[in-house]
């Protein structure tokens, strides 16, 4: 990948008072949290909490209406090429060309990062490895189940080896085999490769399972952070459920 | 500059292997309009092959040397068969059977009338069975033969009036006037008749309008297919996210468009043309010949073509920014389909007006209505290119050029901002996206 020259002193994601209105709605109010690099972070709330809102705004998608995101030390909205080349995003609801093959499709996102030929093959090569589809790779992604297409998507967001990989919910809507191996595939890539990761997610037995830090996030506000075993003491609670139950104040 | 190769041909193979753009564009247009030639230019000859074979039925109730003498003359020029009746009502129910065309009556007191100089008179039926379109030759043909016919009995008639005065020539008293027509335009006359160049400009004036129309309203369901696809199929965010500008997208995307436009456009007009000339090969109009043309400087040039082909590229340009604009408000393909079904009106309009009728005869305030349009400009253009008229052509151009570069920055501005992926229309209430 192009611009890889960071320095590890850098937190991967550096979010300072981040607020986002859409019209009169106000989306997000005040964020402020941090993602080491090489670190898996959690960010956890209800539907309408301002995950997805932050993502976006942390994959240079759309702009905050104040407060300020670095990636790397890089600004999103200023040098927003410059992040990109150093992030991959997985959105949430995300498809793939239907037209094109899995095959395809991986070559064509490979295309965007890697330098010369060699640095694509390999890349591919990579992710067709990842997915774990073998043969159906030849097919069209229209002919693909949500699982294999998750699985497709996990692979081209991780193989190009990004600096940070923002996925939002990660496993959403897909099977207990598949989301099995996508969690896997995650926690290899921040392990093998110190992929720093910035996810959302609904389910808490995943986000124990994967991150490190979480934050806990309702109404466009972070209410806690911290370690999950971190959480769980202050709250005096069992799991993550109860912590997010009782910081919500819904217990 | 290889992302934007990549996005390219990325576009290509999307909407290519995409089978109702692939079926709409291209496949229709090489085949829906050869077709259609082809079935009227089957049926048409197979008209003129039936015409041919038919038989004249003639039935002589006076059996003069006149009336044999008629007989005579049609069966020099067609197949005849002198029918054995005595009345046109025996005749008739037989007459479905045979392959014939026309029955001519000739009554009784036809020759008497005609050595006596008083008026004869013929009876003709066109024997319809369908009454299609295919029949509509059945009573020119003979009523063709029966005017020869006439104008030897006048001249003979003359020539006996005349046989006191042997200086007299019976054709110039029956055409004292000889006329020629001849064709001039600005001031450049070549010797065309003017039904014949008027048939070979309006065949142009009709056909390019069209063309133009039916480039431009493709290349806008493209363009608005390639970006309502991405947001049908939740591609969009992970395009924008890939490393490369936003307007190298929207470049991508545009380039896509322009070629598959171009390819569609390629497609009607071979297509079309077949047509055309399956159609106007059969109308039996003499054309006009290239050097006539280029005698009234109407013959297109390939300097001439090259100007075409820009000004078309700059609407093209224009029309794709403008349906990506509308494109990033629609959901799915089918909406944004729908939204830039609103910008045909501004580009059908002008090109049905102008191809009937030329802008200065309009009423001023629809002249002023279709100045305003910049699609109208394109369509002067074309024309002004193909008659010389350089201030046209200088003023058309600029204007589209103005507006594609306004509509750009906008289709820019858009693509740049987070509307690409916040932007609905119709949204009554707008939602927190998380």
């Amino acid at each position: 990948m192009e611009g890889l020259e960071i320095t590890s002193s850098l937190p991967a994601v550096e979010v300072q008072n981040l607020k986002k209105m859409y019209s009169s709605v106000t989306a997000l109010d005040g964020v402020t949290f941090q993602v080491g690099e090489g670190e898996i972070f959690g960010l956890i709330g209800p539907n309408g909490a301002g995950k997805t809102t932050c993502l976006r705004i942390v994959a240079t998608l759309i702009k905050p209406t104040s407060g300020s995101v670095k990636i790397f030390g890089r600004d999103v909205v200023t040098q927003d090429v410059e992040v990109r080349k150093i992030i991959s995003y997985l959105p949430e609801e995300a498809g793939a060309y239907r037209n094109f093959s899995g095959r395809e499709y991986l070559e064509f996102i490979a295309s965007f990062y890697a330098v010369g030929d060699e640095e694509k093959r390999k890349m591919t090569e990579e992710a067709f490895k990842v997915t774990g589809l073998n043969e159906r790779l030849r097919d069209r992604v229209g002919t693909y189940s949500k699982g294999m297409i998750r699985r497709l998507l996990i692979a081209r967001a991780l193989a190009v080896r990004p600096k940070l990989a923002i996925l939002d919910e990660p496993t959403g809507g897909v099977d207990v085999v598949h989301a099995f191996h996508i969690r896997n595939i995650i926690k290899d890539y921040a392990d093998r490769y110190g992929v720093s990761v910035l996810l959302s997610s609904h389910n808490m037995l995943e986000v124990e399972y994967l991150c490190q830090r979480i934050a806990l996030i309702d109404s466009g506000h972070i209410i806690a952070q911290g370690s999950p075993s971190e959480l769980k003491a202050k709250y005096g609670s069992q799991n993550l459920e109860e912590v997010f139950m009782r910081a919500t104040s819904h217990e | 500059m290889n992302s934007l190769l990549t996005l390219f041909w990325k576009e290509l193979r999307e909407l290519l292997r995409d089978r109702k753009t692939l079926f709409g564009i291209i496949i229709v247009p090489l085949i829906l309009y050869p077709l259609m030639g082809a079935g009227i230019n089957i049926s048409q000859t197979s008209a003129q092959q039936a015409a041919a074979k038919a038989t004249i039925a003639v039935i002589d109730l006076e059996s003069s040397p006149e009336s044999q003498n008629l007989t005579v003359f049609l069966a020099l020029n067609a197949k005849v068969e002198l029918l054995q009746y005595q009345s046109v009502s025996d005749a008739l129910p037989n007459l479905d059977e045979g392959n014939y065309s026309v029955l001519i009556v000739i009554p009784q007191g036809y020759g008497q009338n005609l050595s006596q100089g008083l008026q004869a008179s013929l009876k003709v039926y066109a024997l319809f069975k369908d009454l299609s379109i295919a029949e509509t030759g059945k009573g020119t043909t003979i009523s063709a033969l029966l005017t020869v016919y006439e104008q030897v009995l006048v001249i003979q008639k003359v020539q006996e009036l005349l046989k006191n005065s042997p200086d007299t020539n019976a054709t110039t008293i029956l055409n004292p006037v000889q006329v020629t027509y001849s064709s001039a335009f600005r001031g450049k006359a070549v010797d065309v008749d003017p039904a014949q160049l008027l048939s070979a400009t309006i065949s142009q004036s009709l056909s390019f309008p069209l063309i133009v129309m039916l480039m431009l309203i493709f290349a806008m369901q493209i363009a608005a297919t390639s970006i309502a696809l991405e947001k049908e199929e939740k591609t969009l965010e992970t395009l924008l996210t890939l490393p490369m500008g936003r307007l190298t997208i929207l470049t991508g995307k545009l380039a896509g468009s322009v070629a598959l436009a171009g390819i569609s456009a390629v497609a009607y007009l071979v297509g079309f043309s077949y047509y055309i000339g399956s159609v106007t090969g059969l109308s039996g109009l003499s054309t006009i010949s290239q050097a006539d043309l280029q005698a009234l400087g109407l013959a297109p040039s390939p300097a001439t073509y090259a100007l075409i082909g820009l000004i078309i590229f700059i609407t093209v340009i224009s029309s794709l920014a403008l349906a990506v604009c509308l494109a990033v408000f629609a959901d799915n393909v089918r909406s944004a389909q729908s939204l830039v079904g609103i910008l045909f009106v501004p580009i059908i309009m002008p090109a049905m007006i102008l191809m009937f009728a030329d802008i200065s005869i309009l009423p001023i305030y629809l002249q002023w209505i279709l100045l305003a349009l910049p699609y109208t400009h394109t369509l002067l253009a074309v024309k002004a290119v193909f008659i010389g008229d350089v201030s046209v052509i200088l003023r058309s151009v600029a204007y589209i050029s103005v507006f594609t570069v306004i509509v750009l920055y906008l289709a820019a501005k858009i693509f740049t901002s987070e509307r690409v992926i916040t932007g609905r229309l119709f949204a009554r209430r707008l939602r927190s996206r998380s």
